[in-house]
């Protein structure tokens, strides 16, 4: 392998992943200060989200405001909010926005790539890489319900996509544990939207 | 997008080639740790974590599990061996640990399998740990070592084991023991127990030596004076005495107990070592058999 093209094939293939992800992900505000992320799940304007993100039940403590990479400030209604889960999906007025691909949180391998998309600490845009710590899904014999990777995610990550090196979404960020990233798999998040669909 | 693809899918693999010489090590209370299965049916482990001495228990990533017994543990270097009845296990493919450069990408498998990635971050020379080992090289890896990794293997981007991940080293630095200091120690512990280490038996307090005592040693640094004798040590039956000041071993000057240390470790036991020292205003050349330094009490 030629000791430069490599490198750079790699970095340019990130700066990709990143720009197209970066536009799938939104910022959500819930109660003034809970900064949070979302998904653009689909392109009937859903946004999937981490309950947590929302507070409460979402409904009481007033609309949830969203702001998409364009810039626009769009206020949600809450379509659902689990809790257990910690997810939620809510809905903003646009038609035309640029949906993350989703992928399959069912056939990690540990030692995969993964990258995590959020607002850090309020810093809009940011990209983590990091690789899965061990293998999901339901034949993995960690029997864990979350994605757990070997990735730094900070306050603000939450709500945001995991993707994996294609940067398809495979989970939504929710919480660090034992200086593990947590991620609920994106196949939960689907089923979630569906019943939001269906209704 | 094919690079990075092809780069995630190669550390997958990475893992999965390791893990097949990955093992669960049951050898103390609540959490376990990790093993490699170096040779067949020989697993390493980090000293540390062994606590048990008997009813040992190692489990593969498929779930079979088998007993293990203790062949032997070298302090020094955080290793134990265990033996495995199970054969027929794979052992662990080892990969060049001299070739690995800063910078390179590195992962640790702990049992699961579990993955860490990061980067080599320094390399140096040889080099002794702060429970005596000597260590062929210094390998400190930029990854998380999360709990139960210590005994895991360190892993380059094409899965072949390149050394052994602890945190029984360092309390600060995440530090691996390269594989060729690994198969060492496996080598002395199986065939002799052991890792024997020359011993002089000697405490040592550095002196500034007054400009008299330079004269009677040219070339000399400091002096080392001795501050303690093990009874019936190497250095008590050669005959040195509480108060000689050390000047040179083997016509090499010294400055630091610690030159005592790296030069009397590396020798073969029963050999013999030239002392120069100054006893009562008088320059002196004692010869001394180096000993085998005594196992620590556990």
């Amino acid at each position: 392998m030629d000791g430069t093209e490599t490198p750079q094939a790699l970095a340019s293939d990130l700066a990709a992943v990143a720009r197209r992800l970066r536009q799938s992900t939104v910022e959500v505000r819930a109660m003034e200060r809970a900064i949070g992320s979302g998904i653009i799940w689909g392109g009937e304007g859903l946004i999937v989200t981490c309950a947590h993100v929302l507070r409460g039940d979402g409904r009481a403590s007033g609309a949830p405001m969203v702001r998409l990479a364009d810039g626009r400030l769009l206020r949600a209604a809450v379509l659902a909010c689990d809790r257990r889960a910690d997810l939620a999906v809510v809905r903003v007025d646009a038609q035309d926005l640029p949906a993350a691909s989703i992928g399959d949180s069912d056939c990690l391998r540990a030692g995969e790539l993964v990258l995590a998309f959020g607002h850090p600490w309020g810093l809009v845009g940011a990209v983590v890489t990091g690789v899965v710590h061990a293998a999901s899904g339901p034949e993995a014999p960690t029997g864990s319900p979350w994605i757990r990777a070997d990735l730094r995610l900070a306050p603000g990550h939450s709500g945001g996509p995991m993707t994996d090196a294609r940067g398809r979404v495979v989970g939504v960020n929710t919480m660090i544990a034992g200086g593990l990233a947590l991620a609920v798999p994106s196949r939960v998040a689907g089923a979630l939207v569906e019943r939001c669909r269906a209704r | 997008m094919q690079t990075l693809v092809s780069l995630s899918n190669d550390l997958a693999s990475a893992v999965e080639r390791a893990a097949r010489a990955v093992v669960t090590v049951h050898a103390r209370p609540r959490l376990p740790s990790t093993g490699i299965v170096w040779r067949s049916g020989l697993v390493v482990t980090a000293e540390h974590t062994v606590r048990l001495e008997s009813d040992l228990r190692v489990t593969w990533t498929d779930g079979q599990s088998a007993p293990a017994t203790l062949v032997a543990r070298d302090p020094g270097t955080d290793l134990a061996v265990l033996r495995v009845v199970e054969s027929g296990r794979p052992a662990a493919e080892l990969g060049d640990s001299g070739a690995l450069r800063t910078g390179h990408l590195a992962l640790a498998v702990g049992y699961g399998p579990r993955a860490s990635w990061g980067v080599i971050s320094a390399t140096g020379g040889a080099w002794r740990t702060w429970r005596g080992g000597d260590v062929d090289r210094l390998l400190r890896v930029d990854l998380v070592l999360y709990p139960g990794f210590s005994g895991g293997p360190l892993v380059d981007a094409s899965g072949a084991v390149v050394g052994l991940v602890t945190s029984g080293l360092s309390r600060q630095l995440e530090l691996a023991v390269p594989a060729t200091t690994v198969s060492r120690v496996v080598d002395e512990l199986v065939s002799r127990g052991r890792v024997s280490r020359g011993y002089l038996g000697v405490g040592l307090q550095p002196v500034a030596l007054t400009e008299a005592f330079k004269r009677l040693a040219p070339g000399a640094g400091l002096g080392l004076m001795v501050v303690s004798l093990e009874p019936e040590g190497p250095a008590a039956r050669a005959g040195l005495l509480l108060g000689d000041v050390l000047t040179a071993l083997e016509g090499t000057p010294l400055h630091d107990p610690g030159d005592v240390t790296a030069a009397i470790a590396g020798r073969p036991v029963d050999s013999n070592v030239r002392v120069s020292l100054i006893r009562g205003g008088s320059p002196l050349d004692v010869s001394v058999t180096v000993g085998e330094r005594p196992s620590r009490k556990r």
